[in-house]
Parts: structure tokens; C-alpha cells; sequence
């Protein structure tokens, strides 16, 4: 039995392994604080974003207390505007990178791989590094409230420009953006590994007989919130880096006084932003989809229709950015007979002369009719 | 058995203190207020309220069904007191065809209820209706951090351009006003909730709405996109006045600033100053006794209509003296009073800031108090405002730190107000 314990015993007659350098070697701590450390066995890592989640929980709710506080009566001054702004900030960043992925991320860790009747995730080390990328992000993302600059006060949507150097350095030298701007890259690292992990395994770990429709409902919106990380964390990350570049070596993706376009931003984090929700909501859908039924003792009502409708909202899921961030969009997709003339603007030769020194040619007027 | 009784009796507690909770709701006083949604005054803020009518209601049945069916299963199939709970499990069903079809064209049906509605007022909410066109005025909103400046581009005044005020835009009632969008920092987004709203004020975009007031009024605005660290106090004012009352407004505007008969500029005062402004502190209005409504104890509309006449009792030397410090204390150079001193354009412009009813950005009444404590400590005000830092203090690039230019105490102060007060 000794053997087995040893995480290289391949079985009794296989050859004894090389003796291999101590980083590639399977952790082997069963008891005691190293084995938290250094474990990866799925249910093990899904109790720790389990408690991880709660703990940013408690985080977050304390923020959101503290912003209530300074609501409760008009004209407060319990908060300063800094503080306020830095709380909003962070609440928002908290509950949804923090508090609530993580919590997905554990009911998929531990359950999942039960459900399809796999030992464990296809990755286990992968899943472990995902973890602790994970708790790597958080604090950076967090330790803006230990140093002098304060935390991050951007918004948890971050619009440039205000995210630029020129406004965030206005009054004080300020590197709580940067901090936000690390610690949502490396969160976005942890998600997209764990994803990726949980998709393989889905694929691939299933029980003999497990086909896809055969697959509980939880395993299921497992499969489509993972995908729809994959799909959308890389458009927040290149936003990311490019807003890194902007403040860090000078380029000017967003910087609007070298032609930079803010609506750029706008766009990529929508992209990102708005599968998001569905990225916090479908695992919740999946879990009711398995409480339902199990407490009623009936079998899920409608199994494939579920599991069609899922994979339908992490698609639509996508086109729903359209729906805010273009309003001039849908405005121009008006049928042709109510297409309007367009507004005769002060730039226009036919109207110049009546209003005198229109500012022509300033960038507001060229964008006006885009 | 006495656990699942003590939760039972903590549930219905629960239950019924949040019926309790859910009472006020019942009221209906709590959806109105100076920046309400629900009571409209033109017909772009009523066509969006209307959208929000039908959302409202197709969402609200849409719960009314699911949550009746769910509590319908979950007390009728319950277990029972003395049941057992090893029961044989009911009738064992996969689903119903034509059911799960039909939840899915009803979701579709609901959707296309909502979409309709929705498109049609995108439309229609977008830019000035055609038939509207001919009749609509022009203005320009440029959003700074942390004010507004309206610009009247058929307003030209000969000699020095648009027309400009700040924080307090005045449009013609019963007549679309198509409002351009810019800003010159930040993404802002301008808003008048019972008139119109809201849209992004984008850097190197050009954006744009329209909003009709359908009466003379008064009407609070906001920027709804957070722009910083005084966001929350970035607001604006917006007065529809009738046909002839706005035509006398823009020709009283097209002036230069006024000038109180008597003044001579180097005059010193030789009244003292008055005993409650010498050691002035802001007292905190009471919030929500009666009667309040964001610093009006009355008529908003009716204080904005007092607040363009001459103030009784004006002393000419104090109005010169103030507004030789408007030069000394370096007020022109970000603010101009046209017709006066200043070509600054960083600021608001002050031509008529005595008939303003706000100051601040729309933070606060434009009262003696209020001014007075605005000029003398603005960082107190709002917080990160351009008038304290860069203005009163000055970053100093090699060491960081921020260092007081002036001050202005409490005499300078008084006789500022003054000057600017008899701006009218």
C-alpha cells in the first residue's frame, strides 16, 4: 500500500520510474496545511475556490455596506468622493471576478467530473496552477487598499479615457489603474486555463456510455460557460494590454489627443462584458436544473430543449453587446421609407453662411453624421 | 421536530416583515422627485417611459405565471405533516413536445411584444422627427469634468462669437431642441430625466439627441457616465421658457455683461463686512423635511424667473472692487465675462452667473452663502475641481506636491459675490 500512496506507481508490473527532478514530481501531502498547498485533486481545489469565493464575498458585501452607509441620508459625508469611488469600483470587480466565477468555478470543479464519471479534471496540475493564478489576481487586484495611491476608482468598466495617464494622474501619482489593469490580465489567465481544462475534460473523461445528451444539465452549462470564457476573456485581454501599452510605453489606442478611440474600448469590453453575465448566470440555471428535479423526483422536464436553450443564450449571449453599445446602429437599421434627410449641420456649405464661425473642421463636427 | 418548527415560525416572521418592508412601495409617493423618470414633461421622456411600461408589464406576467406555478407544485405536491417521506415517486415524465414548442413561440411571441415597442421608440427618439424638423432649434453640449457648456449656434453675437452659458440651459418649450453632444475629456452622458435621455458624450465622436419640453419649466439634469472623482455632483439645469419669454431671454443674453451704474473700477469699499460672513461655516440643509426639494424651498421655475432680476440694495464700490479682483485673483484668466474682463474658456463662462440659480456645476444654490463658501475654499465643495487644483494650487512638476497660489478671504470673497451676483 505504501506504493500506491507514491504518485508515480503506474501498477505493479510496470517499470519503476527515472527518478525525476522534484518540480515535475506529484504532490503527495495528505494531511496538514502542504496538502491544501499543493494539492490537486479536484474536489480538494473546488473547496478551495469554494472558500476563496466566500471570503471575497464577505469582501465585496463589506464595500457595498460601506457604499449603503454613505446612501442612507442626502448630502453624507461618511465617504470621501475618492473613497466612494474606489468602493463602487471594487465592489463590482470583487463580486464578479472574485466572489461569483469562483464560486462557479467550484461547483464545476468538485461536480463535474463526478457527473460524467470522471476520477478527476484531464488537467489536474493545470487546475491547481489555475487556482493560485487565480488567488495571485485577487491580490493584486486588492492590494491597492494597502498602498498610498488607493485602490482602483475606474469603474469596474474601466472607460478610457478616464483610465488614461492624463486622468488618473490628475492630482496625485496614481497606480491603482495599473494594478486593476494587472490583476483583471492574470484573473483572466486563471479563467481561461480553468476553461479550457473543464472543456477537454468534458470531452474527453466521459464515462463509457456518458454521451453528450445523456450529460446532466450542470455538466452541460459547465461545457457552455467554459466556452463562452474562452471566447470572450481574449477580448478583454487584448483590451487590457493595449490600455497597458497606452499608460506604460505611450501608445495610443485610446488616447484620444493622438487619434485614439475610447468607442474602441467600449467595444472590445462588451464583447467580453456582456457573455460575462451569462458567464456568472448559466452555472446558477444549471445547478436549479438539477435541484428541481431531484426534490420533485421527477426527471428534468424537457431535457433537450434545456440543454439547446443553454447553448443558445451563450450564443446570443454575444449579440446582446449589440443592443447597447449601438444605438446609432440600430437607429440607422430603420426601414428605408422613414429614412430621414440627414440633419443639415453648421458644416455643411448649404448652411454655413447663416451661422457664421461654425467650428468647421474640428473633430466632433468631422465625427457628427459618421 | 422543535427545529423545523422554530424554522417555520422564523420564515413566516421573515416573510411577513418583508411584506412589511414591501409596503412603502404601495405608496406611489416614492417613484416622483426632481429627477423622476415616471413623471414625464416631453414626448421623448414619455416614449421611453411607455417602453419601460411594456417591459415592465410583459416581465411582470411573465413572473406572476412562473412563480404562481411553482408555488401552486410546491404546496400542493409537499410532504405533509405524518406523510411518510418514502413515498413511491410520482408519475415519471421526459417532457411534452408541444408544450416545450409552444413555451418557446410564447418566449418568442414576448420578445416580439417588447421588440416593437422598443425599435419604433429608437427611432423615433433618435433625431428630430421629419415633420418636426423645420421648427427645431440648435444647441451644443460640451461636458468638462466636472460642468456643462451650452453653446446657441444661432446665436452669433457680433463680435465675439456663439452664444455660450454654462450649467443652466434655457430652450424654447414646445419646440424639438436638438441637443449635438461633445466633450472635450472624458466620456460624459447628458441627461434630463423627465425630458430626455440618456446618451454618451464620446471624445472624437460626435453624438446627439433631441428632447421637447411640452411646458415652460424647470428640470434637473444629470451625467449619467461616472467621469471621475466628482461625478455625483456633475449636474445641470434645464429651463424651457415660452416662445416670447425665450426670444427676450436671447436678446437679453446677446448683451454684454451688465454693468451697476456708480461703479468705478479701483474704488475701495468702505462698507465693513457683514458679521455672518465673517466667520462663516456651511450649514448642512435638513434633507428631506418638508418642502425640500434639492435647495428650493419654493418654485424652482418661479426662484429662476426672481433670479434675472437686479438684486435690491447693489453697492457699486463692492461691485468694482470685485471686479478688480476677478483680474487679481486670476478668475479671468480660465473664466470671461463678456463685455467685462476674461477670455477664458477652461471655465465656465460668468456673463450672466448672477441669474443662474446654481453654481458648482449645478452643485449648489446660487446664494451669497453658498458663493462665498465656493470661492473661499472650492476644494471643500467638489472634490478635484480645476478651479482649486491648477487654479488656487499649483502641481509642482519637480517635487509633486501641489502649492497654494492665493486665497481669498472672507472680504474678497464678499465683494466677489457681490460682482458676480450683479451679473446679471
Amino acid at each position: 500500500m505504501q506504493a500506491i500512496t507514491k504518485s508515480d506507481f503506474i501498477g505493479k508490473d510496470a517499470p519503476v520510474a527515472e527518478k525525476r527532478p522534484l518540480i515535475f514530481t506529484r504532490p503527495t501531502a495528505k494531511t496538514g496545511l502542504v496538502s491544501w498547498l499543493t494539492t490537486v485533486d479536484h474536489k480538494r481545489i473546488g473547496l478551495l475556490y469554494g472558500v476563496s469565493s466566500l471570503i471575497f464575498f464577505l469582501v465585496g458585501g463589506f464595500e457595498a455596506l460601506l457604499i449603503r452607509v454613505q446612501l442612507a441620508v442626502p448630502n453624507n459625508t461618511f465617504l470621501s468622493a475618492q473613497a466612494y469611488n474606489e468602493l463602487f469600483t471594487m465592489h463590482a470587480t470583487t463580486m464578479i471576478f472574485l466572489a461569483v466565477m469562483p464560486l462557479s468555478a467550484a461547483f464545476f470543479n468538485y461536480i463535474m467530473p463526478l457527473q460524467i464519471g470522471a476520477r478527476d479534471v484531464a488537467f489536474p496540475r493545470l487546475n491547481g496552477f489555475a487556482f493560485w493564478v487565480f488567488v495571485v489576481g485577487a491580490i493584486i487586484l486588492n492590494v491597492g487598499w494597502f498602498v498610498k495611491s488607493g485602490a482602483p476608482d475606474v469603474g469596474w468598466f474601466g472607460y478610457a479615457p478616464l483610465t488614461s495617464t492624463a486622468y488618473s494622474n490628475q492630482f496625485a501619482t496614481d497606480m491603482s489603474t495599473d494594478l486593476w489593469v494587472m490583476g483583471l490580465q492574470v484573473l483572466g489567465v486563471s479563467s481561461i486555463v480553468g476553461s479550457l481544462n473543464f472543456i477537454v475534460t468534458i470531452i474527453n473523461l466521459r464515462a463509457p456510455g456518458m454521451t453528450m445528451m445523456r450529460l446532466p444539465v450542470f455538466t452541460w452549462m459547465t461545457l457552455i460557460t467554459a466556452f463562452l470564457i474562452v471566447l470572450s476573456f481574449p477580448a478583454i485581454t487584448i483590451a487590457l494590454v493595449a490600455l497597458m501599452m497606452d499608460r506604460s510605453f505611450g501608445t495610443s489606442f485610446f488616447e484620444v489627443s493622438n487619434g485614439g478611440l475610447p468607442i474602441l474600448w467600449q467595444h472590445l469590453f462588451w464583447i467580453f462584458g456582456h457573455p460575462e453575465v451569462y458567464i456568472l448566470i448559466l452555472p446558477a440555471m444549471g445547478i436549479i436544473s438539477e435541484i428541481l428535479p431531484t426534490f420533485s423526483r421527477k426527471p428534468l422536464f424537457g431535457y433537450p430543449i434545456i440543454v439547446f436553450s443553454g447553448a443558445v443564450i451563450g450564443l446570443l449571449g454575444f449579440g446582446v453587446c449589440r443592443t447597447t453599445c449601438s444605438r446609432q446602429a440600430w437607429a440607422r437599421w430603420r426601414p428605408r421609407h422613414s429614412r430621414s434627410r440627414r440633419w443639415p449641420s453648421p458644416c455643411r456649405p448649404a448652411s454655413r453662411s447663416s451661422t457664421g464661425s461654425a467650428p468647421c473642421g474640428t473633430a466632433s463636427c468631422r465625427c457628427a453624421h459618421r | 421536530m422543535t427545529l423545523s418548527f422554530t424554522l417555520r415560525s422564523a420564515l413566516r416572521r421573515a416573510s411577513s416583515l418583508m411584506f412589511v418592508g414591501l409596503l412603502p412601495l404601495l405608496n406611489g409617493g416614492w417613484i416622483y422627485g426632481p429627477q423622476s423618470t415616471f413623471e414625464t414633461h416631453g414626448p421623448v421622456a414619455k416614449t421611453q417611459l411607455d417602453v419601460f411600461y411594456v417591459t415592465l408589464w410583459v416581465t411582470m406576467i411573465i413572473f406572476v405565471l412562473v412563480a404562481s406555478v411553482l408555488a401552486y407544485a410546491t404546496l400542493r405536491f409537499r410532504v405533509r405533516t405524518g406523510e411518510s417521506a418514502n413515498q413511491p415517486p410520482p408519475e415519471q415524465s421526459h417532457g411534452n413536445p408541444l408544450i416545450e414548442l409552444g413555451l418557446i413561440v410564447l418566449s418568442i411571441a414576448a420578445l416580439v411584444v417588447i421588440a416593437v415597442p422598443t425599435l419604433r421608440a429608437i427611432w423615433y427618439t433618435y433625431d428630430v422627427p421629419e415633420a418636426e424638423r423645420a421648427n427645431a432649434y440648435e444647441v451644443t453640449a460640451t461636458g468638462h469634468q466636472w460642468w456643462f457648456k451650452f453653446e446657441y449656434p444661432k446665436e452669433q453675437i457680433e463680435g465675439s462669437g456663439t452664444l455660450v452659458t454654462g450649467n443652466e440651459l434655457v430652450i424654447p418649450a414646445g419646440r424639438p431642441v436638438r441637443v449635438n453632444l461633445r466633450t472635450v475629456d472624458v466620456i460624459h452622458s447628458f441627461w434630463v430625466p423627465k425630458l430626455a435621455g440618456k446618451v454618451d458624450m464620446m471624445p472624437n465622436r460626435g453624438n446627439h439627441l433631441w428632447l421637447k419640453a411640452d411646458e415652460p419649466g424647470y428640470f434637473w439634469g444629470q451625467c449619467a457616465e461616472f467621469c471621475g472623482e466628482s461625478h455625483a455632483v456633475m449636474r445641470f439645469r434645464v429651463i424651457a421658457l415660452s416662445e416670447s419669454d425665450f426670444a427676450a431671454w436671447v436678446a437679453q443674453q446677446k448683451n454684454p455683461a451688465r454693468t451697476v451704474p456708480g461703479t468705478q473700477i479701483g474704488a475701495t469699499p468702505t462698507a465693513s463686512p457683514r458679521v455672518e460672513f465673517a466667520s462663516y461655516t456651511y450649514e448642512r440643509q435638513r434633507p428631506n423635511a418638508p418642502g425640500w426639494s434639492e435647495g428650493f424651498s419654493r418654485s424652482p421655475f418661479a426662484a429662476w424667473q426672481q433670479k434675472q432680476q437686479a438684486d435690491a440694495g447693489e453697492s457699486p464700490e463692492l461691485i468694482a472692487h470685485g471686479r478688480k479682483l476677478f483680474i487679481e485673483k486670476k478668475c479671468a484668466g480660465c473664466h470671461s465675462v463678456r463685455g467685462h474682463e476674461g477670455a477664458g474658456i477652461s471655465g465656465p463662462d460668468l456673463t450672466r452667473v448672477g441669474a443662474r440659480t446654481t453654481i458648482a456645476g449645478g452643485l449648489l444654490e446660487n446664494t451669497e452663502q453658498n458663493l462665498h463658501r465656493w470661492l473661499t475654499e472650492p476644494n471643500n465643495v467638489k472634490p478635484g475641481n480645476k478651479m482649486w487644483f491648477g487654479g488656487y494650487v499649483v502641481r509642482n512638476n519637480e517635487t509633486g506636491v501641489w502649492e497654494q497660489q492665493f486665497s481669498i478671504n472672507d472680504d474678497e470673497a464678499r465683494a466677489l459675490v457681490a460682482y458676480l451676483h450683479s451679473l446679471k
